[in-house]
């Protein structure tokens, strides 16, 4: 756990002392990279722990009996109980964020910060910090510019002169630095509603990654379309969290023990029960929330209900790995800088849709894994022909990683859970490899342009020879069944799986994966070797870049080197520690194949679509149906092969002419340089409307809201004058009528004393008389009474 | 009868609130001359003696004493008027109102 | 006719004399003759003095009121005379003004006097056995010393004596005071 809190630690730190350190901040990449490589090594020791543990060892046994048995009950037994044992986990709640509600006629809101790891979260997370270490590394030299005042000749001010501003080199690892934690956030979390919280956050981090020039026009609204395309994936996600939580009352992975040792079923363990056989069931709660909406036929409602939640959270999916049709924003998250391109999308955030897919494998229904399956195909597809007519270095690599990524969604859903995440593992190495490549490239050269480049190969050699491995391993070449480079092994499986879906389904057009799968393959190895050749070999098309060109600083090309081991040896069946077994005991449980009578392995029929079959993912592996591996194995290696004859005919040994055929299907070639057209329309479709409705709202506001303020406010002001009048006329007036009283109360009898003697002797006169008149009738009353 | 007098004396009270200056003066002596009659009238034995209520001598001694009071009072008051005709050339009253409100 | 009453008439006489000077005092005009009417009025109180048996102070009267007071105010009409006929006259409105108040007092005064009886009439027998009045100086003078010889139970009179004496000093020192101070230069002085 402290792994993941380093990085956190990290970004605390640079945030509230970036500025300080060092000049220019260059002490900011020291504290994130110490930080993420500390997380690295702590993974690493994590990783040593879990493999000594007890549990891990049978893994290992059944993966041999298997092989070795034969035909006969026993591996049908096998199977059986491989199929019925829960992977080793451990998962619990650390923190509780709030709980609203108690559990009397509801389960009760619960949000809780907790864990759910396995050997999946294990393997993720050495993969996650290793790769971001070794860019932390790169990015300390590729970011080196930042250090001092920068002048970004991307952007003009008003005045025609290009922007210079101050370095924002802390910054960058600040934003790593927070990447870094949510995505290993992320891995770990052991409930849907932080898993969303971390997905959003991650959201926000590539919002600030890409759009880190701010000042160019094009990379702040590249950084929007990330983050609203991301939203829209988002949105579907909701929908399926609230699905979930609606009839299942819980958001945990796993079973949660609470203070009283009651055990509280988490996701995974309503959908699978344990008394089934860990099949695919309709959730009792689901059943039982369909009975309560008054539906027909409550089993067959509440499985509408469980394939409305998994499509809700593979749109999530869709939006974060950038499938389609949500895969617009990717090439232009490209306005970012090249580390963030290596480690944010081609490694790790791309990856967390597919690893969402991966963990949440057990709630999938057939159905909704034909649906991730058909995403995939067509992302691949229409990713690899994108591919072939780019020019931008950095742009055919992400329309690669979209590809890729169809390949690995493409696995998922034709049932190969291994496969797919193989992939995953696989992919992050060798494109963050290619990536960190074409950012060497690219540093050397100023220009994107692969048109601009060739002949680097003298230049640069130690870029040539890693962009070189890297190539190789993503086409997955390697001798077959022998051993190859990590892209071989993966693809292969993946490959593997889809022709046994293709058989195993009478449905012939369910076969179309395999073809597809198969020939992406081959235009995968095309564009691959086509960047190479346009890049490194041949003669340089322009002279001056290529003069200046220079190899990249140590700080920048050793991690190269090992990441390039790394793409050739991930694969490979390490005894002791090996990716295999480590994603083979994260299994979940129930997902391989169940004896049916009759002999036949395949499972998992769908419910409402009945005649998908996904089938047992090991069974390619088993004596009987070795022909499907090996068939399989077969036309990965011919097809790759092809596309790279095919390349170096035309960039490599220059036979045929590329432009030639870019004439002859000019229609398409245009639809394929466009994109598909799909900005264009997403742009009549709803950017257009939405600046419409925008529009109107600010006419609204301006004329009719501004006239009624204004005229608020001019009645203001007359009443407060008729106030003002008041005040002075009645209030004023009275105090003043009371002094004037006053005044000529006191004015008059002061006429009194007139000065006159005479006068004052009339009045002593007028006295003594009254009173002497007063006295003689009083005496004579009381006299008389 | 004798009482008759005084009430006229009194009555010469008006002549002394119209006058000017000296003529106050003499409005005065009236009046305290009325009294003094008045006072030798109850002293007098002619008046109901032994009735008990004619004073005797009494009102004599006090008629004598009124008339010392009055001279005196007449000179300092004329002492008054004569300080004011010197300082306002006059011996009108009406004049002398710098008491005036 | 038997014995003309010399006592009533003389008195008749006299009361008569004196209002018809002091109404004289009133109406005239000249300030001389204010004062010449004055003292015929005085005297004539005089007159009346004798008549009620206070022989002392009747004429104590005529030497100090007449002979000296008069003498003083005559003196002061003559030293402030500002012109030959400088007039003083009062106006209308306020002869009317104080003839209402005059003689609103008058009437009061006439009435209390009427009516009580003690004072109507002189005592008849009284009058029939007139005797030899002694001389009254000397139980006053003895009156004022203290001493009181014809009526035993009523108080001298030695302290109201010593006051006076003071008194009359203060007014003596008093008006030579103001006298002088006409001698001096600044005019609102002594006012």
């Amino acid at each position: 756990m402290a792994a993941w809190l380093l990085p956190l630690a990290s970004f605390a730190l640079i945030v509230f002392f970036g500025k300080h350190m060092g000049k220019a901040g260059v002490k900011a990449g020291y504290v994130a990279t110490g930080a993420i490589g500390g997380a690295f090594v702590l993974s690493m020791i994590s990783l040593v722990a879990w493999l000594n543990s007890a549990d891990y060892s049978h893994v290992e046994n059944h993966g041999h009996a298997a092989v070795t048995q034969q035909a006969g009950p026993s591996p049908i037994s096998e199977a059986a109980e491989h199929n019925a044992e829960l992977p080793k986990v451990i998962s619990g709640d650390w923190y509780t964020l709030v709980q609203i509600g108690d559990g009397e006629s509801f389960a009760p809101l619960k949000l809780t910060i907790g864990y759910y790891i396995d050997s999946l979260t294990i393997a993720m997370f050495c993969m996650v910090t290793l790769i971001a270490t070794l860019i932390h590394f790169y990015a300390q030299g590729y970011m080196h510019d930042e250090l001092h005042d920068f002048t970004d000749h991307e952007v003009t001010l008003a005045d025609g002169t290009h922007l210079k501003r101050p370095g924002r080199y802390h910054r960058f690892f600040q934003y790593l630095s927070l990447f870094c934690f949510s995505m290993l956030g992320l891995v770990i979390s052991g409930n849907l509603a932080m898993t969303f919280m971390f997905w959003e956050l991650v959201g926000i981090c590539s919002y600030f990654l890409i759009g880190f020039y701010i000042e160019r026009h094009s990379a702040s609204t590249a950084a929007n379309k990330a983050f609203i395309v991301n939203r829209v994936g988002d949105f579907g996600m909701i929908i399926g969290l609230m699905a979930l939580w609606g009839s299942l009352g819980t958001f945990s992975f796993g079973d949660t023990k609470d203070d009283h040792g009651h055990t509280s079923p988490g996701v995974f363990s309503q959908v699978r029960t344990e008394e089934n056989n860990h099949r695919l069931e309709t959730p009792t709660a689901m059943v039982a929330w369909a009975k309560s909406m008054g539906a027909e036929d409550p089993e067959e409602c509440g499985y509408y209900l469980l394939i409305v939640a998994g499509l809700g959270i593979f749109c999530g999916c869709v939006g974060k790995s950038a499938q389609f049709p949500l895969h617009t924003w990717l090439p232009d998250a490209m306005e970012g800088p090249t580390p963030v391109s290596a480690l944010v999308h081609s490694a790790t955030m791309v990856a967390a849709g597919v690893f969402l897919v991966g963990r949440f494998y057990s709630v999938f229904t057939p159905e909704v894994l034909l649906t991730i399956a058909a995403a995939g195909t067509i992302t691949l597809f229409m990713g690899a022909t994108i591919a072939i007519t780019a020019t931008d270095i950095k742009r055919v690599l992400t329309y690669s990683t979209v590809s890729q990524l169809g390949y690995m969604m493409l696995a998922l859903g034709v049932g190969g859970w291994f496969a797919g995440l193989f992939h995953l593992f696989t992919h992050a190495f060798f494109k963050s490899l290619l990536f960190m490549c074409s950012g060497s490239v690219i540093h050397a050269v100023h220009t994107n342009e692969m048109t601009e480049m060739g002949g680097l190969r003298k230049k640069m050699p130690y870029t040539a020879c890693t962009m070189l491995i890297g190539c190789l391993a993503i086409i997955g070449a390697g001798i077959p069944f022998v051993i190859g480079f990590s892209g071989f092994h993966s693809k292969d499986a993946i490959i593997a799986q889809a022709l046994n879906f293709g058989l195993a389904n009478t449905n012939p057009l369910l076969s179309i994966f395999f073809y597809v799968a198969a020939g992406g393959a081959a235009i995968t190895a095309f564009y691959m070797f086509r960047l190479w050749y346009m890049t490194f070999a041949g003669e340089p098309r322009n002279k001056e870049r290529y003069d200046h060109a220079h190899e990249s600083p140590k700080v920048m090309y050793v991690p190269l080197m090992i990441l390039s081991v790394f793409a050739i040896t991930v694969a490979w069946d390490v005894p002791g520690v090996s990716l295999n077994k480590l994603l083979e005991a994260a299994r979940p449980a129930g997902i391989l194949g169940e004896v049916e009578p009759g002999g036949e392995f395949a499972l998992q029929r769908g419910q409402v679509a009945a005649t998908i079959v996904v089938p047992d993912e090991h069974y390619p592996h088993h004596q009987h149906s070795h022909a499907i591996h090996n068939e399989a194995n077969i036309v990965a290696f011919s097809t790759a092969l092809a596309g790279f004859l095919l390349a170096t005919i035309f960039y490599g040994w220059r036979k045929a002419d590329p432009a030639e055929v870019k004439e002859q299907f000019a229609p398409i070639y245009r639809f394929l340089v466009n994109k598909w057209w799909f900005d264009e329309l997403y742009d009549v479709v709803f950017v257009k409307p939405a600046h419409l409705i925008s529009n109107l709202a600010s006419w609204f506001d301006k004329n009719v809201l501004d006239w009624i303020i204004n005229h608020l406010a001019k009645w203001t002001v007359v009443v407060a004058k008729i106030d003002d009048l008041i005040d002075r006329l009645v209030i004023d007036g009275l105090v003043n009528l009371l002094a004037r009283c006053t005044y000529s109360i006191g004015d008059s009898l002061r006429s009194v004393q007139t000065g006159q003697l005479r006068q004052y002797v009339v009045f002593i006169v007028i006295g003594t008389v009254t009173l002497f008149v007063l006295a003689t009738i009083l005496l004579k009353y009381s006299m008389a009474g | 009868m004798a009482v008759g007098a005084i009430l006229f004396v009194c009555g010469a009270v008006c002549m002394a609130t119209k006058r000017n200056a000296l003529g106050v003066l003499m409005g005065i002596e009236l009046v305290l001359n009325g009294a003094n009659i008045n006072f030798i009238a109850f002293g007098s034995e002619y008046l109901q003696r032994g009735s008990g209520t004619s004073i005797g001598l009494d009102g004599q001694l006090i008629a004598l004493f009124v008339i010392v009071l009055a001279a005196a009072e007449a000179a300092v008051a004329l002492a008054i008027a004569l300080n004011f005709y010197n300082n306002h050339q006059t011996i009108d009253v009406d004049q002398a109102d710098d008491l005036h409100g | 006719m038997d014995a003309i009453n010399w006592h009533s008439v003389l008195f008749l006489l006299f009361a008569l004399l004196t209002c018809v000077f002091a109404l004289g005092v009133v109406f005239a005009g000249n300030i001389v003759r204010m004062a010449f009417y004055l003292v015929m009025s005085l005297s004539a109180t005089a007159g009346l003095f004798f008549l009620a048996g206070a022989d002392f102070v009747g004429a104590m009267q005529i030497m100090i009121y007449v002979g000296g007071t008069l003498v003083l105010l005559i003196f002061g009409v003559m030293l402030t005379a500002q012109g030959p006929w400088v007039s003083m006259k009062t106006r209308g409105g306020e002869w009317i003004l104080a003839a209402i108040v005059g003689g609103s007092m008058l009437a009061v005064l006439l009435q209390t006097a009427f009516s009580v009886e003690a004072w109507r009439a002189p005592d008849k027998q009284a009058v029939a056995e007139i005797k030899q009045l002694e001389p009254t100086a000397t139980p006053l003078g003895l009156g004022l010393l203290g001493v009181r010889v014809d009526n035993e139970k009523a108080p001298g009179y030695l302290l109201p004596f010593e006051i006076v004496s003071v008194h009359l000093l203060v007014v003596l020192v008093g008006a030579a005071y103001l006298a002088r101070a006409k001698r001096r230069a600044k005019p609102a002085d002594g006012e």
